[in-house]
């Protein structure tokens, strides 16, 4: 769903001494790292689950990584500048979505692949419902939005990697590749979790500067309201521009959407000791709050810039935050912020190819009967594959891209909530109401996406294609399932249900 | 009690599908459907979770009434901007630097729930959620489960 807003069309040029000596530093650490993960990287298990020996900490600063990708500093600042508060709602749902998932998922999920040995998102749908067809079909689903994601963070990468280096655009595009590559065919999610880490905390070290420097920029959130209310009272109203509904419904879509993610929830399968998770929501739940601070304060900083007559107003949205750095903070800092930047589009980038790797080597085969023989060399091969035909997507920079972007928040939500989040809660759900979920998910995303892309039929303003997906598949799920009750008992694995009952 | 929360969380997809609806129909929606749409998909959060919780068909009192009050929080705080006047122009009250029904909705939504619910979750978690005992039986269940399929 954010795919679209992911593309910067352009950034200023921040090509100063400073600036590229702590871009050349990150990705020095980001090598350093990579190549110890690497060395250790020696099975399917450590390519695709970094060895189910993940602790805590290294789990929810690499799952707020991977959650936040360039959208959360450069298309998300520049949202919140256009349309105003009803940006917000996009992040509003990380105050409860991470306890969500913990109560929903964590649990069920790390124990399940403990008995079975899983390592992707479908494969758990399949042992659930002991389908390989539902597999397959969520793996569709993992295969299509990960390429429309990749494209869409590979060119946001080559504008920023541009920005700072001055290499153009499609250069760019394909030294950010090529650096990802060299980690992820490696190490796989073992280098993109530990180098997760390092990228999270600089994330959130950015943003939490750059935030203290847009309220000192604006004289304090006191200030700055009363400026932006004297000239555009809409825009600090509780819905921003956009009105009640498509606030709410971004609500609804990023809140409960957040539970069938792959790239976030299959890092539950990697923690080392499930009692771990005690504090996990803790954890994540403070280290996304800070990592978004500069999201919500920049956009309203620029507003209240822009209204007062400091500075001229912005030509693109997405200039936001680069004009913000280049005025208002140190070039040290807007060195941090780019190398912020990069850094969350990385983290994002090496966890969508690490599950559409497992997706196209593991899943599919095995919706097919087959199982490849060396799945840690097929691995590596899916993902230069995957990164290729992304970073082919992504040079076409615009309407291909674009298209393709557009799939990826609400295509994962409506076809793993209901079968995965809802499925492992309840035994009265049916592997026939799962099917129906997913192939009901896809096609409501993939028909509305692309008629509403080439104009051919648009939804009434305040709806979205996503939130009508979501919500139709819970409920075919429903109801098919409850049609479908009587194969309900029988359904599950002893191992399994042993998982949801415990 | 699992069986009665499916039907709370498919009611609650219902009232999001209902308020969705009303936009086919009219341009512009009634009045209701945003608080159709709000209290709707909290209820499907907060349901979720609460099923989520379970164990063996029960909910502990404390993570009950937790949800419980959140889902009055969060719908609250929604029906609440959405019902009070706007007063964001010059001259309106501002509550921690926000616009009033602003700082209602993102404080009441944004923040109460982050000094809550992780620390719900983590007070719970040895009584409603994992303790050794519990992963000790798992997995000798599980081993039990392996052991009879291989022999």
């Amino acid at each position: 769903m954010t795919g679209n807003w992911l593309l910067q069309r352009a950034i200023p040029g921040l090509t100063s001494p400073g600036v590229v000596a702590i871009a050349v530093g990150y990705f020095v650490v980001v090598a350093a790292i990579a190549t110890w993960a690497t060395r250790r990287t020696q099975s399917a298990n450590d390519f695709f689950v970094a060895g189910a020996g993940v602790g805590l900490w290294t789990l929810a600063i690499a799952k707020m990584a991977a959650t936040l990708s360039g959208f959360a500093f450069i298309g998300g600042p520049g949202l919140v500048y256009t349309i105003g508060m009803g940006a917000v709602f996009i992040i509003l749902p990380g105050a409860l979505t991470n306890a969500l998932g913990a109560w929903v998922l964590a649990k069920r999920m790390r124990l399940l692949g403990e008995a079975r040995g899983l390592f992707t998102v479908p494969d758990a749908i399949g042992a659930r419902y002991r389908s390989r067809l539902a597999q397959g079909l969520a793996a569709v689903a993992v295969l299509i939005a990960v390429v429309g994601y990749v494209g869409t963070n590979l060119l946001a990468l080559g504008f920023v990697i541009d920005a700072i280096f001055g290499t153009g655009l499609s250069m760019g595009i394909w030294i950010g590749t090529a650096v990802i590559l060299a980690y992820s065919v490696g190490g796989g999610i073992m280098a993109g979790i530990y180098t997760d880490v390092f990228q999270g905390s600089v994330m959130a070290l950015a943003s939490a500067v750059v935030f203290v420097f847009a309220l000192k920029s604006g004289g304090g959130m006191v200030h700055i309201s009363r400026t932006i209310m004297a000239a555009d009272a809409q825009f600090l109203g509780p819905w921003g521009r956009i009105g009640p509904m498509a606030a709410i419904s971004f609500f609804f879509v990023f809140s409960v959407g957040s539970l069938g993610q792959p790239h976030v929830i299959h890092k539950f399968y990697m923690l080392r000791d499930p009692r771990q998770l005690k504090w996990y929501p803790l954890l994540l739940t403070v280290a996304l709050a800070v990592t978004q601070l500069l999201y919500v304060s920049v956009g309203i900083a620029m507003k209240a810039l822009v209204v007062s007559d400091t500075i001229a107003p912005l030509a693109r949205a997405d200039q936001a935050t680069p004009q913000f750095l280049l005025h208002y903070t140190p070039t040290l800092v807007a060195g941090l912020v780019f190398s912020g930047v990069a850094a969350a589009i990385m983290a994002t980038v090496n966890s969508f190819m690490s599950v559409g790797a497992a997706a196209l080597t593991h899943d599919l085969p095995i919706a097919f009967g087959r199982k490849a023989k060396d799945e840690l060399r097929m691995g590596r091969l899916s993902t230069i594959a995957l990164a290729l035909l992304a970073a082919v997507v992504a040079q076409s920079s615009g309407t291909l891209v674009a298209f393709l972007g557009i799939f990826g928040w609400g295509l994962f939500g409506s076809t793993i909530v209901p079968s995965l989040a809802i499925g492992l809660n309840w035994e009265g759900a049916t592997r026939a109401g799962a099917i129906a979920s997913i192939s009901a998910g896809l096609c409501i995303t993939l028909v509305g996406e692309t008629l509403a892309y080439f104009k051919v039929y648009g939804l009434p303003s305040g709806v979205s294609v996503s939130a009508i997906a979501l919500v139709a598949s819970l409920l075919v799920f429903f109801v098919v399932s409850w049609f479908t009750r009587r194969s309900a008992p029988g359904s599950i694995d002893p191992d399994i249900r042993l998982v949801m009952d415990a | 009690m699992k069986r009665a929360l499916i039907r709370l969380l498919v009611l609650c997809c219902c009232l999001v599908a209902l308020a969705y609806g009303t936009l086919f129909v009219s341009a512009s929606p009634p009045p209701w459907a945003p608080i159709m749409l709000a209290v709707g998909a909290n209820g499907v959060i907060l349901t979720l979770m609460a099923i989520g919780a379970m164990r063996r068909d029960t909910l502990p009192r404390s993570l009950a009434w937790t949800f419980i009050g959140l889902f009055v929080l969060c719908a609250g705080a929604f029906v609440a901007a959405l019902l009070m006047p706007a007063h964001e122009g010059v001259g309106g009250a501002l509550l921690l630097g926000l616009p009033l029904r602003t700082a209602i909705l993102l404080y009441g939504v944004g923040v109460v729930p982050i000094a809550v619910l992780p620390f719900a979750y983590a007070w719970t978690f040895d009584s409603s959620t994992l303790n050794d005992e519990d992963l000790a039986r798992v997995r000798a269940e599980q081993a039990r489960l392996r052991a009879g399929n291989e022999g």
